[in-house]
């Protein structure tokens, strides 16, 4: 008699193993162990990747019954257990409007998702090829071989993908390129130093499903003909790093990988380079300079890598998310994937939704979703229901996108004629406490740390930016800076070497866009308007409204905050360092802001 | 202390070529939780190029550093998704109990602090590091005990 | 002969006719036709380029389309049209010096260009370094490298970038031949010399005169490397000493007198 299986996948991405997935996993299991179940039933504890709801953390889901649990603990581990055979636990069940919701597909969070990259992530257990294969996991690869490489390509070309790296070249496009230079060896590499500070996904892809990367990068070797492929992942990875290595290993001992893909004359060796740790090796050149041995500076020449690349030799680079999108392209046909998205950018994109939105964590949803269905529909609003203010996307070459755009389509083009850009897929949600002047200064900060150094507009645009920046947040702002920032800014886009400095103006040029009046409040009134720039901010507590319940009292670091209990309490302006944690911690409104008397 | 066997060991598992140039640095930050100066001149001698040029590499990748770290390694993550939730509050709560900048180490060798980008965790933010471990939704106010934690297990294996 | 001028591109610069081979960089073009565009990390003494000072912008034409490209390393592929001097160049030109002059205050060389250029009105407002001549054009890195010296280069990155050797210290590689402050348009890279010795990144190095003539032959290092690299001994006079002993010892031989 065959067992009955349960499954139960305990979701181990990052964002839930801090939330403690491990030991959960570890309790489940011990559980198990434990007990004598029923002879008819066995289960598999999944140790899968990211689920996407990191905020609900740990995520658990038992499989075939498709009941999700939240927020789970170790101690639960035992009504997990009975709920195999009973009714679900409701304590962990996800609550919306006043009942319990059981099934993935109830959670708005995920019905409104369609999960292309992201599909088999959160389900299968990444380290087993037999658990992707069973999930029709290099199928795409066994249709690929027997297709000539020029077929390979039109299939990519026909479906329409774009490079999701935030570029948006069309993929097919460049492995035809590629693939039309009879110079040998090729190679093709994985961008995979995810670095937008904001975005995930490309990590959560290589934790949850390795495999698809590989299947990816296997099927794109054929198409160009390269018998290399190099992975360049981000060092911060180690959880990635070890699931591809482990991908790889097994592909190699299932003849996956080798000398004879599938027992074809077909080669491809892989291998994985440890990122060294710089924002700007997400730029070609300075990836592969990086890959040869030497620093991370992108290279001067108005020739592309698909020609000479790494070693000068033809390279295709292509990112995370457009690689583990190629199997389900050749193995459901370009047809469907085409069916997916807008006009022009066709398919999904991933999006790692952060910032002061309710449910956080990663999205995946077909291009041309609105920004106002990602952050009300899927991400459930803004916290405590504030106003919102922007959404950032596109990290430190992307913009921040006002209120008055939020019924854009969400696709390659639409964003960036609107002077805002998709980007790669972090966003970053604001609320009317967040300043747009910090949120610019902050980028430009880390643009002057993470910029390779080697231009001049680059280099010292972005040191004289964080200068005049700097003195707008600290009151001393002056008449013209807005004028200066700008003349700086279109400078850097035009005349910078590469993409990051020419992308690195995006921030400030889209806060003076779209939030001058904020840059006006700072030069002009010496204020704050979101009180957070702490020079021109001062909290008071106004007395109306506190209940004295000792909340911001216990928050405040500098010991500011004084009062007796159900009395109204009082800042101390000499000792406040106007980080404004009372703020956050009142739960009255009772915390306002003043500008500060010069 | 660094031998001069460590070291060669960790070269020598790399061919002769340049573009191990960068892994062999990072293996030695990772024995020594630094690259010393005779690894840089090893590899150099391993390698035939000039030391300079693996300088350069070492001061340009932030994954390396030219000087030992703490003995706990402190990264807040500031990223953008921790920045918007206070992220660089919590820099001031460390400062404030360890007496250091953002980048340097304690005197007594027990703590390094850095800023780090986003550590991929923006769901749980502001999100800090020590060792490795995450600590979730931080609070300014947490950070002194969760310092003291890491003092009082120090202080147990001296006693 | 039909061949050569089919291979011919014609371009426009600044509404002057020229003409030139398919790959051959804007810069060079504009040069051989008198053209000036003002270049700092561009030397004819290397091959390549690090088209890092972004001064030779200019702006391409294409079939209507107009772009900013560095013309120092931007390979003419077709009949295009180029301004160097256009509202846009001169603009961002002005920008760039700007910002190079608050980067190099004690430079006046940049200064000077910033002023031709637009570089000085309208950016007080900017933020100068406290001190310094250089501007990052990384032509001595470039120079030492292509000695195959390699006693410097560029270290940190973005903001904090600058030029220097292994941990500041005196480099053991550098052999004092002064091709880096040769090199250096601004002359930020200084030596000191006195009749004994030549001390440059912070290395003293003994200078070595011809024993015939007395003229400076250069540091001992740089002609103990020599030596080594052509295999003979390190030479006790200059070249023209040497070549005049040999020329007369021909004489000598051959009975020319």
């Amino acid at each position: 008699m065959t067992k009955r299986t349960e499954k139960i996948l305990v979701c181990c991405g990052t964002g839930c193993i801090a939330n403690g997935a491990l030991d959960v996993a570890a309790a489940i299991e011990a559980e198990v162990a434990a007990r004598n179940l029923d002879v008819e039933v066995s289960v598999d504890v999944v140790r899968t990747g990211c689920s996407g709801e990191c905020e609900q953390g740990p995520v658990v889901r038992l499989m075939p019954r498709d009941t999700m649990y939240y927020r789970v603990k170790e101690s639960d581990a035992s009504a997990i257990i009975d709920s195999l055979e009973g009714d679900p636990v409701e304590k962990l069940l996800l609550k919306k409007d006043g009942m319990q919701v059981e099934h993935m597909d109830e959670n708005p969070f995920y019905a409104l998702q369609h999960k292309v990259v992201l599909k088999d992530v959160g389900i299968i257990d990444p380290l087993s090829l037999d658990d992707y294969i069973a999930h029709g996991g290099y199928e795409g690869l066994k249709r690929a071989l027997e297709m000539t490489p020029e077929h390979i390509i039109d299939e990519v070309d026909k479906s329409g993908l774009r490079g999701k790296g935030g570029a948006g070249f069309p993929t097919g496009r460049k492995w035809r390129t590629a693939a039309g230079y009879d110079v040998f060896p090729k190679y093709i590499v994985c961008n995979g130093d995810e670095g937008d500070p904001g975005a995930f996904m490309d990590g959560s892809t290589m934790e949850g499903s390795p495999h698809a990367v590989i299947e990816g990068m296997i099927i794109g070797a054929l198409a160009i003909g390269a018998e290399e492929g190099i992975l360049y992942i981000r060092d911060e990875y180690a959880l990635a790093r070890d699931h591809i290595q482990k991908a790889i290993d097994s592909a190699y001992e299932a003849g996956i990988l080798g000398d004879s893909i599938l027992g074809t004359s077909h080669k491809l060796h892989l291998s994985i380079v440890r990122g060294g740790g710089a924002f700007v090796c997400g730029e070609s050149t300075a990836l592969m300079a990086s890959i040869e041995g030497r620093v991370g500076e992108p290279r001067a020449k108005y020739i592309r890598s698909v020609q000479r690349g790494l070693f000068d030799h033809p390279t295709v680079l292509n990112n995370v998310e457009t690689l583990a999108s190629i199997p389900t392209i050749l193995r459901d046909g370009s047809e469907e994937y085409a069916k997916l998205g807008t006009e022009n950018s066709k398919g999904t994109k991933v999006f790692a939704m952060v910032g002061k939105v309710k449910h956080t964590g990663l999205v995946e949803v077909p291009m041309g979703t609105t920004l106002r269905t990602l952050i009300y529909d899927i991400g459930g609003g803004i916290i405590d229901d504030r106003p919102f203010k922007a959404i950032q996307t596109g990290g430190p070459s992307g913009g921040c996108i006002p209120e008055s755009l939020l019924d854009l389509p969400v696709d390659f083009d639409t964003l960036t004629e609107h002077g805002a850009m998709m980007g790669s897929g972090g966003m970053i949600v604001m609320d009317d406490r967040s300043c747009m002047v910090e949120v610019a200064r902050y980028y430009v900060d880390f643009l002057c740390e993470e910029s390779c150094g080697k231009c001049t507009p680059c280099r010292e645009g972005l040191r004289q930016m964080r200068a005049i920046l700097t003195d707008i947040c600290e009151g001393r702002g002056q008449e013209g800076d807005i004028e200066l920032l700008e003349r700086i800014c279109h400078t850097m886009e035009d005349a910078s070497l590469c993409a990051l400095g020419r992308t690195a103006a995006n921030p400030v040029l889209t806060t003076i866009k779209f939030f001058r009046d904020e840059y006006e409040a700072h030069i002009k009134e010496h204020r704050c308007p979101a009180g957070v720039c702490a020079e021109l901010t001062q909290f008071v507590i106004d007395a109306a409204a506190c209940t004295g319940c000792g909340m911001c009292m216990r928050a405040c670091p500098a010991d500011a905050i004084s009062g007796e209990k159900k009395q109204a309490h009082t800042i101390d302006p000499a000792k406040c360092i106007a980080c404004g944690s009372c703020r956050e911690a009142c739960h009255f409104s009772a915390v306002l802001t003043e500008g500060r008397s010069a | 202390m660094v031998s001069a066997e460590e070291v060669a060991r960790i070269i020598e598992a790399y061919p002769a070529d340049r573009r191990f140039a960068l892994a062999a640095m990072q293996d030695m930050q990772n024995e020594f939780n630094y690259v010393p100066e005779e690894g840089l001149e090893m590899l150099a001698e391993h390698l035939g190029c000039p030391i300079a040029q693996l300088f350069a590499m070492a001061t340009f990748y932030k994954a390396l550093s030219l000087t030992p770290k703490g003995k706990h390694i402190i990264k807040i993550c500031n990223g953008t998704a921790c920045h918007i939730r206070g992220a660089m509050n919590l820099v001031t709560g460390v400062k404030r109990e360890l007496n250091i900048e953002p980048g340097e180490t304690t005197e007594d060798g027990l703590f390094s602090v850095e800023i780090v980008n986003c550590v991929g965790s923006c769901a749980l933010a502001p999100v800090m590091l020590v060792d490795g471990i995450y600590h979730n939704k931080l609070r300014v106010e947490q950070v002194p005990g969760i310092i003291d934690s890491y003092r009082a297990k120090d202080g147990e294996q001296h006693d | 002969m039909s061949e050569l001028v089919k291979e011919q591109i014609k371009v426009l610069i600044d509404g002057k006719e020229c003409y030139c081979e398919k790959g051959e960089y804007l810069y060079d073009v504009a040069k051989r036709n008198d053209i000036f565009i003002p270049v700092l990390c561009r030397s004819d003494a290397f091959e390549d380029h690090r088209a890092c000072c972004r001064v030779c912008i200019v702006e391409v034409e294409t079939r209507g389309k107009s772009k900013v490209v560095t013309s120092c390393v931007y390979p003419i592929e077709e009949e295009c049209t180029v301004y160097t001097q256009s509202e846009k160049i001169k603009e961002e030109r002005a920008v760039v010096m700007a910002l190079l002059a608050h980067r190099a205050p004690d430079s006046d060389v940049i200064g000077g260009m910033a002023e031709g250029m637009g570089g000085t009105e309208g950016f007080a407002r900017l933020t100068p370094l406290e001190a310094g001549k250089c501007i990052l054009c990384g032509l001595c890195v470039q120079a030492c490298d292509s000695l195959g010296t390699g006693a410097i280069s560029t270290v940190l990155r973005g903001t904090e970038k600058r030029v220097d050797t292994p941990y500041s210290n005196p480099s053991k590689a550098c052999i004092g031949c002064l091709s880096c402050a040769n090199v250096c348009p601004t002359g930020e890279i200084v030596f000191e010399e006195n009749e004994k010795t030549r001390t440059i990144w912070k290395r003293e190095f003994e200078l070595v005169y011809c024993e015939e003539c007395g003229a400076l032959m250069g540091t001992k290092e740089m002609l103990e490397r020599a030596a080594a690299e052509t295999g003979v001994e390190t030479p006790k006079v200059c070249d023209a000493c040497r070549k005049k002993a040999m020329a007369d010892e021909m004489m000598h031989t051959y009975r020319f007198v």
